[in-house]
């Protein structure tokens, strides 16, 4: 009996292995059956209701916009806007980012914290248009104007991540490292750094995420060049085939930079955490 | 005396420990503001930028009625325009809120629902207002139409995800508990089912509120004639900055009133039975840094991120 369960037990683990693995095969099956259903779904909707329900011109297709992309492309205002309105994020961000920061350190001393806590507050609760439109109205056509936007709107997520990151570092290790006598410098680098990063990246993927929203929205009110400002125009002219094109085109770009670039980027740097959390 | 007692080790150093108190800083806050907004009077070179006096005055006449303007050919103050906002807020939060429910009950309880529209609940999570409002603009003419749907459109993801989320985290073995003891099925739901969804539905309530403001201002300005976004537009155009800066403010202070007094209260109540959950850390995983504001970090994706929400209340102080 005691061999022929030996002999059995593997045969019949092997059977039930096959058969989660058939199970989980169906799974992932009918999981990409519905996603690319909804995909057909919602892309077909929009096709088919374009031309019916509203004009097509003021709601062309995926079609139409995919045959737009490549006139816009040879125009050759493609790659100068998105030059533009990046390179605003960029300055924009860099301040804030780096202001955030160093407020986030000091917001350790509870003096500063007091100092700074409605202004963290008002940032957060406040909606972007309101910066937009007092720093454009202020400052005009000027750098001022947009970078006070961005600032205002995301400071406060970088501090407050970044205040929280320090209030959370392992006291006991670095005590320990202390201890035993551990450099200050591979203390920062093998301690502090590694901590802080999960912080530091959250800050930047939400900070950019909400960057790049109220960079548009200043284009749209006061630029010359840019995403926001080729929307605009597009929407006075009415060209909603443009308009898509426009905005569809920036919101697949964000979303590639955030998903793939940044998620990536933060995967290879916590590759070395993937065992314990699994 | 009893303070005087607490205080002690303060009143030692008397004025400088009054001064060093987070609360004086807090105190000062407001007048450091006061400070720059006159060393950016005195440096900038614009004929329009106002003293702080000036947009008072202007505040308060829009308070009172006194300053004569008249927006649009319908005769509206600044109360009739902040009414049919949150009017047109408060139709476009029931709808999102009752669809978003059903979808997302519809996406906790079927893995093919949830693989059917998550991508697309996500690509409206992450499509910024200004583009609806745009659209909406275009499409549908200015009317209380437009904006709604922009109300609807920014707030149900928020709903649908929390939602979906709650239904998720549900308590199984309370369930087959009480199946085993038989408990009535209309017992379970409220006793079971609904004080598990609750702080879920809270959260949602609370973002789909706070985000469908935001979604709904930016859709006034391009896509109506009248409304609190439409206000402040009409004195960015007539380029008074007094106007625009009054108007901020005026955004500022709504904003957070809504934030410490009704959804702090609100979640103080709604978590009385359960004090140890914090509503908003347990909205959601796979907001994947793409939010409609920012509003929300996620935990489950970076290991260390923290909801905002931590650092305003008092758990911060805890």
């Amino acid at each position: 009996m005691a061999t022929a369960t030996r002999e059995k037990t593997p045969v019949a683990r092997s059977a039930e292995e096959e058969r989660l693995i058939a199970l989980r095969r169906r799974d992932t099956r009918r999981k990409w059956f519905w996603r690319i259903a909804g995909y057909v779904a919602v892309l077909g909707a929009w096709e088919l209701v374009s031309p019916w329900l509203l004009e097509e011109n003021l709601l062309p297709g995926p079609t139409r916009i995919i045959e737009t992309f490549p006139d816009l492309w040879n125009s050759g205002r493609f790659l100068q806007s998105y030059g533009a309105t990046l390179t605003r994020i960029g300055i924009g961000f860099a301040v804030s980012f780096g202001f955030g920061a160093l407020l986030g350190v000091f917001t350790q001393n509870r003096w500063v914290e007091g100092f700074f806590k409605d202004a963290v507050t008002i940032s957060l609760v406040s909606p972007g248009l309101i910066w937009a439109l007092t720093g454009l109205v202020i400052w005009g056509f000027k750098p001022a104007g947009w970078i006070f936007a961005i600032f205002m709107t995301t400071f406060a997520l970088v501090t407050v991540n970044i205040s929280e990151g320090i209030r959370a570092l392992p006291k006991d290790l670095i005590d320990m490292s202390r201890a035993f006598g551990v450099t200050t410098w591979r203390r920062q680098r093998e301690i502090v750094i590694p901590h802080l990063a999960p912080f530091l990246f959250t800050a930047i993927r939400f900070g950019f995420s909400v960057a790049w929203k109220v960079t548009v929205l200043t284009e749209v009110f006061s630029s010359n060049e840019g995403i926001g400002f080729e929307m605009r125009i597009a929407y006075t002219l009415f060209a909603m085939d443009e308009f898509l094109t426009w905005a569809l085109s920036f919101f697949i770009f964000t979303l590639i930079l955030e998903k793939l670039v940044l998620q990536r980027y933060e995967n290879k740097f916590f590759r070395w955490r993937q065992e314990v959390t699994v | 005396m009893a303070t005087t007692v607490a205080t002690a080790p303060i009143r030692d150093s008397g004025w400088i420990g009054v001064l060093k108190s987070p609360q004086t800083a807090r105190l000062l806050f407001p007048f450091a503001v006061l400070a720059l907004w006159y060393l950016i009077y005195f440096t900038i070179d614009s004929r329009i930028f106002p003293t702080p006096v000036e947009v008072l005055e202007f505040m308060w006449e829009e308070v009172t009625l006194t300053s004569g303007v008249r927006y649009s050919s319908v005769a509206e103050n600044l109360y009739v325009q902040f009414a049919i906002s949150i009017l047109r807020l408060t139709i476009g939060f029931f709808i999102a809120l009752i669809l978003g429910t059903v979808i997302g009950l519809a996406m906790g309880l079927s893995k093919s629902v949830n693989a059917f529209f998550h991508d697309w609940v996500m690509a409206i999570l992450a499509m910024p207002a200004l583009v609806w409002a745009l659209f909406l603009g275009l499409a549908l003419g200015f009317s209380h139409t437009g904006p709604i749907i922009a109300v609807i459109l920014a707030g149900l993801p928020f709903v649908i995800i929390n939602v979906r989320e709650g239904v998720r985290n549900t308590p199984r073995e309370l369930f087959d508990m009480a199946r085993a003891f038989d408990v009535p099925q209309n017992k379970i739901t409220r006793h079971v089912l609904v004080p598990s969804l609750m702080p879920f539905f809270f959260a949602a309530i609370r973002y789909a509120y706070a985000i469908g403001w935001k979604g709904l201002i930016i859709a006034e300005v391009f896509a109506s004639d009248r409304g609190m976004g439409w206000t402040i537009k009409f004195w960015y155009d007539a380029n008074r900055a007094k106007g625009v800066i009054g108007y901020a403010l005026f955004f500022i202070i709504f904003a957070v009133i809504l934030e410490k007094l009704v959804f702090d209260r609100l979640s103080e109540k709604a978590f009385k039975w359960r004090p140890q959950v914090n509503a908003v850390q347990m909205a959601e995983g796979d907001f994947g840094g793409v939010t409609q504001e920012g509003f929300l970090l996620q935990e489950s994706q970076v290991h260390g991120g923290v909801p905002i929400e931590s650092m305003e209340g008092e758990s911060r102080d805890g």
